[in-house]
C-alpha cells in the first residue's frame, strides 16, 4: 500500500477534506486532513482500509499553530500510516478516535495534558501523567524549563 | 455486598515500579479498575528538546532501565531518518546483539519478578543470578550494567573488546541450559499452573482494539512482530520464528516469553557469527564533528548541522521486549530536536487493564500484572 492507494480510497469520501497524502519514511503515507473530517477519516480507516490498530497520538506544538498525528497499524498491510491535522492555536479542538479506537484514550488524555488540545466526545479527558489541578502544559514550547516554575501547584477549581 | 475502591499501590508488591491500581469491588470481585500513573514522570520528552541529539541518548537509558538498549536503539533510528544518516553495516549486527541480549536480559527479569509474584522464592534467584550473566557481557562492551549509552547517531560508540563472541556463546550454552528448568519448576509444577491457567484472558480482536501489542498480544494468537513485519537493522537477514501461544492467559504469555527467549539465542548465535567474519567501522563517516562518536567534543560545531542537513522527520519504530515501542523525532535544523514523541508499549498494554482485569478475584491480581510485565519508567518517561 502506498500514498496513491491511500489517496484513491479516501478521496471520494472524503472530498475537500482530505488535503494530501504525502510519502514518508517507513510508513505507507502520511495523510493530511481537515478536522471537519477526522470522524469520517477514522471510520474509513478502520472499517474500510483495515487500519484497526491506533499506535500512538502525538501532540506537536507548532507555536502559531497545533499539529495532532495518529499512528495507525493495519494487520492486513503490514504498514504503519500517519494521520496529521493542524490545529489553530487560540481553538485547538479535534473530535476524539476513542470512539473508533478505545486504544485512543490514554493517549488523547496524554495529549491533552501535555500540548493542550481538547479532544471533543472523549470519554474521560482527565490528567494521566501530571497530578489533578495541575494549571500548566508543560510540552507547549511556551513552557521553558530555564526559568523555575513555582514550586507551589496551582489548582484549578473545575 | 456494598462496593468499595481501594488502592492497590503505589506502594504494592505486585506494582514492579511505583504506580496505583485503583480497583472497585465486590467482596473479593473486581467490578472496574483504574490505573494511575504519573508518579515515575521525569519528563524526558520535554528534556529532550533541551540537548543535543546525543544527549538524549543518555534519557532513553532511563526510559526503561531494564531494557535501556531497546530505547537506545529506538530513538537512534528515529533520530538517524530525521538527520539523514546510515550506519555502517557492523553496526546494524552490534544493534541487534544489543536488542537481543536485551531482550534476554529483560525477560529474565520479567521470570524472575513474576515468579516471586506467585510466591516462588527459589526460580527467581536462579532468574537473577542468570541475568547478571548478561549484563556482565553488557558491562564487557559498554562499561555499564543497565545505563550503557552505546548507541549514537550514524553507529554504536566502539567495537567488541577481544574474546567477547566466546565468553558471549559460553553464556548462550548455560541459558539454553537454563530454560529447561525453568519450564520443570514451572510448568510442571501444579501450584503454579493453577494461579495461572485461565487468568487474566484477553482475546486477539480484543487486544488488537486496545492497542495491546508484543507478547502479550502473540499470547492471544495474534502473529506480529516487527522484527518480522518491518525489520530493521539486519533483522531481515537473519533467522528465527515468532514466538507464539493460543491460551491468552497468564501461562500463554509465559510461554510465548519463554520461547522468544529460545529464539533470542539463536538470533544472538547468528549474529555472533556473523561479527567473526566481517570486521569493519561501526561509525558512519562523514558526520559533524560533535554527532560523530567516538570522541567528539560537544561545543560550537554544533551548529555544523544546520548547514549539513536538511530538516526531517523521523519515524522509527521497534520491537522492545514488551512490545512495539515507537518514535517520532522532528528536527527543525536544529541543533536540538524541535519535538521526540515516544510511544511506550506497556502504556497502551496498561491502559487496556479494564479488559483483563475485570471479572477476576483480587487474589489473581498479582499474576495477571506480573504477566504484563509492567516497566514503569517507559510508561510516564
Amino acid at each position: 500500500m502506498g500514498p496513491e492507494d491511500l489517496q484513491r480510497g479516501l478521496a471520494s469520501r472524503l472530498g475537500a477534506g482530505l488535503l494530501g497524502v504525502d510519502a514518508f519514511d517507513g510508513t505507507a503515507g502520511r495523510i493530511r486532513f481537515d478536522r471537519s473530517v477526522a470522524l469520517e477519516l477514522f471510520r474509513a480507516m478502520r472499517e474500510e482500509l483495515g487500519f484497526g490498530h491506533l499506535s500512538t497520538v502525538a501532540g506537536i506544538d507548532w507555536v502559531d499553530r497545533r499539529e495532532v498525528v495518529y499512528v495507525l497499524w493495519s494487520d492486513r498491510a503490514l504498514q504503519y500510516v500517519l494521520l496529521s491535522t493542524f490545529l489553530p492555536a487560540d481553538d485547538p479542538k479535534v473530535e476524539s478516535a476513542s470512539g473508533v479506537w478505545p486504544s485512543a484514550n490514554w493517549h488523547e488524555r496524554e495529549a491533552w495534558e501535555m500540548v493542550d488540545i481538547t479532544f471533543d466526545h472523549h470519554p474521560d479527558l482527565r490528567h494521566l501523567l501530571m497530578p489533578d489541578g495541575y494549571a500548566f502544559h508543560p510540552l507547549l514550547r511556551s513552557f521553558k524549563l530555564h526559568e523555575p516554575e513555582s514550586l507551589e501547584v496551582k489548582v484549578r477549581h473545575v | 455486598m456494598s462496593e468499595m475502591w481501594i488502592n492497590m499501590g503505589p506502594q504494592h508488591p505486585m506494582t514492579h515500579g511505583l504506580w496505583n491500581l485503583r480497583v472497585r469491588l465486590d467482596g473479593e470481585l473486581i467490578l472496574d479498575v483504574d490505573p494511575e500513573m504519573g508518579y515515575l514522570h521525569r519528563g524526558i520528552e520535554k528534556i529532550s528538546e533541551d540537548r543535543h541529539y546525543n544527549e538524549v541518548i543518555t534519557l532513553m537509558d532511563r526510559c526503561c532501565y531494564v531494557a535501556g538498549m531497546a530505547w537506545e536503539h529506538l530513538y537512534i533510528l528515529g533520530a538517524e531518518r530525521a538527520l539523514h544518516v546510515t550506519p555502517p553495516e557492523r553496526a546494524e549486527y552490534l544493534r541487534v546483539l544489543c536488542d537481543e541480549f536485551q531482550r534476554l536480559g529483560s525477560h529474565l527479569m520479567w521470570y524472575a519478578a513474576f515468579v516471586q509474584d506467585l510466591g516462588l522464592m527459589s526460580p527467581f534467584l536462579y532468574g537473577m543470578r542468570d541475568r547478571d550473566l548478561v549484563l556482565d557481557l553488557f558491562q564487557s562492551y559498554t562499561g555499564a550494567r543497565m545505563t550503557y549509552e552505546y548507541m549514537r547517531v550514524g553507529g554504536v560508540r566502539n567495537d567488541l573488546p577481544p574474546g567477547f563472541t566466546q565468553q558471549a556463546r559460553k553464556v548462550l550454552d548455560w541459558l539454553t541450559d537454563r530454560f529447561r528448568e525453568y519450564d520443570q519448576l514451572c510448568l510442571g509444577s501444579t501450584i503454579f499452573r493453577k494461579r495461572c491457567d485461565g487468568l487474566g484472558v484477553l482475546k486477539g480482536p480484543d487486544a488488537v482494539r486496545n492497542g495491546v501489542t508484543g507478547p502479550m498480544l502473540r499470547a492471544a494468537g495474534v502473529k506480529r512482530d516487527l522484527r518480522k513485519d518491518r525489520p530493521y537493522a539486519a533483522y531481515d537477514r537473519l533467522e528465527f520464528d515468532v514466538a507464539l501461544a493460543d491460551g491468552a492467559d497468564v501461562t500463554a504469555r509465559y510461554l510465548v516469553r519463554m520461547e522468544e527467549m529460545r529464539q533470542s539465542v539463536r538470533l544472538l548465535r547468528q549474529v555472533l557469527d556473523w561479527l567473526d567474519g566481517h570486521p569493519g567501522p561501526v561509525v558512519a563517516d562523514r558526520l559533524p564533528r560533535w554527532l560523530g562518536a567516538p570522541y567528539a567534543p560537544v561545543g560550537a560545531e554544533g551548529y555544523l548541522l544546520k548547514r549539513q542537513y536538511p530538516k526531517g522527520v523521523g519515524f522509527a519504530a521497534v520491537e522492545e521486549p514488551h512490545g512495539e515501542a515507537l518514535a517520532y523525532v522532528v528536527n527543525e535544523g536544529g541543533e536540538h530536536p524541535y519535538r521526540v514523541k515516544f510511544r511506550s508499549p506497556v502504556f497502551a498494554n496498561l491502559s487496556a487493564a479494564r479488559t483483563y482485569l475485570v471479572g477476576y478475584h483480587v487474589a489473581d491480581i498479582p499474576p495477571i500484572m506480573g504477566s504484563v510485565d509492567v516497566c514503569v519508567g517507559e510508561v510516564d518517561r
